[in-house]
């Protein structure tokens, strides 16, 4: 489109319609006293809730992701969901690329103790433990990458951390969960 | 100047303000929203708005300019909730015959030209009342409405060309 058709005076019926839209109106004295008024008038806020829809979208997504987080946390930790990459070998073999390293709990009189942690995504029935001969203690070896890995014992389907290592702290809702450093080489 | 009056506590400078800019204001507004009563009612918040930002007008833009800015975002708020509401055109049948009299043939262009203009999408509508009915030019286009200019040109075009059928449709050759 050229410069001189943008800024051509418009013709024809268009143009005789456009230029009765060119009528300005006059205001009326009424408006014109409340708009002085109005403006003379100190803000002051709503008392009710005004949320533009951009922010009530906006919130709403914010509490579904944090409402999701909580859920997937709790499960988690709770139950295990199986959401997370699990990266130790199953039942406890060490692969490539992994050392050996092996967990201990103490649980007199447990009928079924496991672990859970990062690394099999805090499923409850990956990796269970096994009771040794002193009928006390249970353990497993699982072949962990190195990293940092957040873990617990489920005994007897009770979570409990490891009060023999650091606990971890963060990302526990409330649950007591140990950490574990495993080295590179 | 007027704003500086204002700033300094003169009430009397802000009723010049609104006398002078509030008719083009007025017909902005009437001419986007469809009626002079919603127009009115943009046209209160805006002024409201721009006395409660004064001290942040740059004097760099003229007045107009600026208020304007303030009127067409009130103007795209309001058209939002309509829309969420119903789509309506509303023709303002008194103030019709007050502004072009007796001659039935303007006064049925104009009701002609207002339906036509309440079937444009809100920003080509912008875009053509601030070309062609407030005469701004495309930099204080661009200034108010925060498009480009590019985009501006393209709205005005299609705005025209639209109108240009709708008016032929109603049997304006």
């Amino acid at each position: 489109m050229s410069e001189q058709r943008e800024d051509e005076e418009l013709t024809g019926p268009l143009g005789r319609a456009t230029r009765l839209l060119q009528d300005e109106p006059s205001p009326r004295a009424e408006w014109r006293e409340a708009v002085l008024q109005a403006a003379e008038r100190p803000a002051v806020r709503p008392l009710g809730w005004r949320v533009r829809p951009a922010v009530a979208i906006a919130a709403c997504a914010a509490c579904l992701i944090t409402g999701a987080a909580i859920t997937y946390g709790v499960l988690r930790d709770r139950m295990g969901s199986g959401a997370r990459d699990v990266v130790a070998s199953e039942n406890g073999s060490v692969r490539q690329g992994q050392l050996p390293v092996r967990f201990a709990v103490e649980a007199p009189g447990a009928v079924h103790v496991s672990i859970v942690g990062d690394f099999n995504g805090w499923n409850p029935v990956g990796l269970p433990m096994h009771r040794l001969s002193d009928g006390r203690t249970w353990e497993v070896e699982v072949g962990l990458a190195p990293g940092r890995y957040a873990y617990a014992f489920v005994v007897d389907g009770r979570l409990s951390r490891d009060s023999s290592a650091p606990e971890s702290g963060t990302d526990d809702f409330g649950v007591p969960n140990s950490v574990v450093l495993v080295g590179g080489s | 100047m007027l704003v500086r009056a204002v700033l300094a506590g003169d009430p009397a400078a802000f009723a010049l303000l609104v006398d002078r800019h509030a008719p083009a204001c007025l017909r902005f507004a009437s001419r986007m929203l469809g009626n002079l009563e919603d127009a009115e009612d943009v046209t209160q918040e805006a002024f409201v708005r721009a006395h409660r930002a004064l001290a942040r007008y740059d004097e760099q833009m003229r007045f107009r300019t600026w208020v304007m800015s303030i009127l067409a975002n009130r103007c795209r708020t309001a058209l939002l909730h309509r829309h969420r509401r119903t789509s309506r055109v509303v023709i303002d049948g008194a103030a019709v015959d007050e502004a072009v009299g007796p001659e039935t043939g303007d006064a049925e262009l104009r009701d002609a030209i207002e339906r036509a203009l309440a079937r444009l999408e809100p920003p080509q509508r912008e875009a053509f009342v601030l070309k062609h009915v407030e005469m701004l030019n495309y930099d204080e286009m661009s200034a108010i409405t925060g498009a480009g200019v590019s985009a501006l040109k393209m709205r005005v075009r299609r705005a025209c060309d639209r109108l240009q059928v709708l008016l032929r449709e109603d049997g304006y050759e």
